[in-house]
């Protein structure tokens, strides 16, 4: 009893501690607040503008009197024609213009000579913002030629179909929730970010603070056992972590669900039971990520170095998620027993509006929960070191 | 009562730097013993294994009667100390530091908060108790980590180098403290370097050297046992130019 005392005195004492330091403290819980938001309005701003662009295709064509005929099918298909500048490609180079057509002065000739007319798509394809422009001119340039090859064969007496023995017909199954998998990647990926940083300072504080302020030797000569002292310290950085991401999550819902956000149909639910399975799947590394941090923390003997060392914890962190959305087959079964990987899965299946069974949370929860009580138990070990003490 | 024998503790990779080296001596119970030795005498790591914060290599430390490799959560009960490290909490209050080490040693309500206000009041805290000590002087962060280390009323106290940083007037106060633990039967062992202070307070003294006990007993029994006539050239005398005498 009087050992879930002193444990509940050192968590009394921590979060007391963490709140004094109220410019640290305001700083992240208000970054964690609105970060969320802010960032929302700008990626769907960008999505919104995006969008316009797709619906009316603006196309630079240089040449167009060499084609005519092409030039009256594009205006059929509300295509805008402009007249490009003159240093298109530098332009290009330069991201302040997104594609130009060039015909081939050669077209015409080229066409009464039975030959194929030629036509240059002229982009930059590492320019996202670009993308949407040019797959929309390829697409309407492959229907003009479609279209045309069709009219020869009529006039021979070909049915087309000779010329078109496959007929693709595309079926997307994809439901509203589906689409817009980057801006429901950062989601996913904030709400996995805030469980990281929402410790972090206090953690370090307790451990690399305490060490560096010469308050660890007389802490651990009162009847505190190692263990105990590391509990409080934990279920206090949990407490203020689990706080952080709360607060994080909140700031995406009121946004996706009150703000006046552009009006591009957000393309996933995030509701007040999304809101819930994000808790509940992220409440795992709540409690892992605090473990660790303070076993790191430990390790520093100073903050700064303790710093040092949770840079690589963090770059860990953030790669796993970008890992598994640049690999683009579907993730294998076991990914789910990997700790972040796993919460990471279940977060995109949560927004997808996917079903997630007690047993997929169970899986993702095994490891976290594991590596918590082992991060504990070591961080307990080091601190009994003398190593620890003799540090200054 | 602390009783130390023979006790040995070694650092290093190969154990290769003996920093205490078969010291034994004791310090008994309504008395205050003075530990005095220069620097590398292994002052601070016999405070430690004294605060059982590491164990000795050999021998046996005891406090009263408890050992303090085997029994020590018993130890710690019964100890306050203050060490070289004397870290505060900055953004607690130095009454909210002295109440955290109170609970921690199972003080609690009314009884806590008398032994904390009496504490800070006889150090002269009182008017600062309710301020954050991170702006502190050294002097008044010694206060602080002294009410800390007292604030549970240990049978045993540890105090390394009680008196730096403090005032003259705060200096008489800690002295007229420690002599009201002394009436009250406390067992006192203070590390000090300055003789004024072990002259003033100290009814037994041991001088520490090379991590060997080199002379223990009153200050009287110091200077008959070196010819000398001042405290000072004593200790340099006892603890000799090279190994030190054993004694």
């Amino acid at each position: 009893m009087s050992a879930l005392l002193r444990v509940f005195t050192v968590v009394a004492k921590e979060l007391l501690d963490t709140f004094r330091d109220r410019r640290t403290m305001l700083l992240t819980l208000v970054t964690a607040a609105t970060a969320g938001p802010l960032f929302l309005a700008l990626i769907l701003n960008m999505a919104a503008n995006q969008a316009e662009k797709a619906r009316a295709l603006k196309l630079p064509v240089s040449g167009p009197e060499y084609a005519p005929a092409l030039i009256a099918f594009l205006e059929r298909q509300q295509v805008t024609i402009q007249t490009p500048p003159a240093d298109y490609e530098a332009r290009i180079r330069a991201g302040d213009v997104d594609i130009v057509l060039e015909i081939d002065p050669k077209f015409e000739a080229d066409v009464a000579a039975g030959k194929a007319g030629t036509v240059r798509l002229v982009y930059d394809h590492s320019r996202d913002r670009a993308r949407a422009a040019i797959d929309q001119a390829e697409s309407v340039l492959r229907a003009y030629s479609r279209q045309w090859g069709t009219q020869r064969l009529v006039l021979r007496g070909i049915v087309p179909e000779v010329a078109r023995p496959l007929n693709v017909e595309n079926v997307d199954l994809a439901t509203p929730q589906q689409s817009g998998s980057l801006i429901l990647f950062l989601v996913a990926y904030y709400g996995l970010f805030a469980s990281v940083m929402g410790g972090m300072a206090s953690a370090l504080d307790a451990t690399a603070g305490e060490r560096e302020r010469g308050s660890l030797e007389p802490l651990l000569a009162t009847p505190l056992s190692p263990l105990q002292l590391m509990l409080g310290k934990w279920l206090a950085v949990t407490v203020f972590d689990v706080l952080v991401v709360l607060l994080t999550l909140s700031g995406f819902y009121l946004t996706l669900n009150f703000a006046p956000l552009p009006a591009i149909g957000i393309p996933f639910l995030f509701g007040p039971i999304e809101l819930g399975r994000f808790v509940l799947i992220l409440a795992p590394l709540n409690a892992l990520l605090p473990a660790i941090l303070l076993y790191v923390g430990l390790r520093g003997r100073s903050l700064r170095e303790a710093q040092a060392n949770i840079s690589v914890l963090l770059f860990i962190v953030s790669m796993l998620p970008v890992l598994q959305l640049f690999l683009q087959q579907k993730e294998p079964a076991w990914i789910l027993w990997v700790p972040i990987s796993g919460q990471y899965t279940l977060l995109s299946r949560a927004l997808r509006g996917d079903a997630i069974a007690a047993i997929d949370w169970v899986q993702s929860a095994a490891a976290p929960l594991a590596l918590t009580v082992l991060a504990l138990l070591a961080a307990a070990r080091l601190v009994s070191r003398e190593s620890v003490l003799a540090s200054r | 009562m602390i009783v130390v024998d023979a006790v040995v503790k070694s650092f290093g990779k190969h154990r290769e730097i003996k920093a205490v080296d078969g010291a034994s001596f004791h310090a008994d119970d309504g008395r205050i013993t003075g530990l005095l030795g220069p620097n590398g005498a292994g002052k601070t790591t016999l405070l430690r294994m004294l605060a059982t914060l590491i164990p000795p290599d050999a021998g046996q430390a005891m406090v009263d009667g408890l050992d303090v490799a085997a029994d020590r959560y018993a130890v710690r009960r019964q100890i306050g100390v203050l060490s070289d490290a004397r870290g505060l909490y900055g953004r607690l209050t130095a009454r909210e530091n002295v109440h955290y080490y109170g609970r921690l040693h199972g003080v609690s309500g009314a009884a806590l908060k008398a032994r904390a206000e009496g504490l800070l009041a006889r150090l002269g805290m009182a008017e600062l108790a309710d301020r954050r000590t991170q702006g502190f002087s050294q002097g008044e962060r010694m206060k602080v980590a002294i009410a800390r280390a007292l604030v549970h009323d240990p049978a045993t106290v540890l105090l390394d180098e009680p008196t730096n940083g403090l005032d003259i007037m705060s200096t008489r106060g800690l002295r007229e403290l420690l002599r009201g633990l002394r009436a009250g039967g406390k067992c006192i062992l203070v590390w000090t370097g300055v003789m004024q202070e072990v002259a003033a307070l100290c009814d037994s003294i041991v001088i520490l050297g090379h991590g060997r006990v080199v002379a223990q007993g009153s200050g009287r029994d110091m200077l008959s046992w070196s010819g000398q006539a001042t405290l000072e050239d004593a200790f340099v005398t006892l603890l000799g130019s090279g190994e030190g005498l054993a004694a």
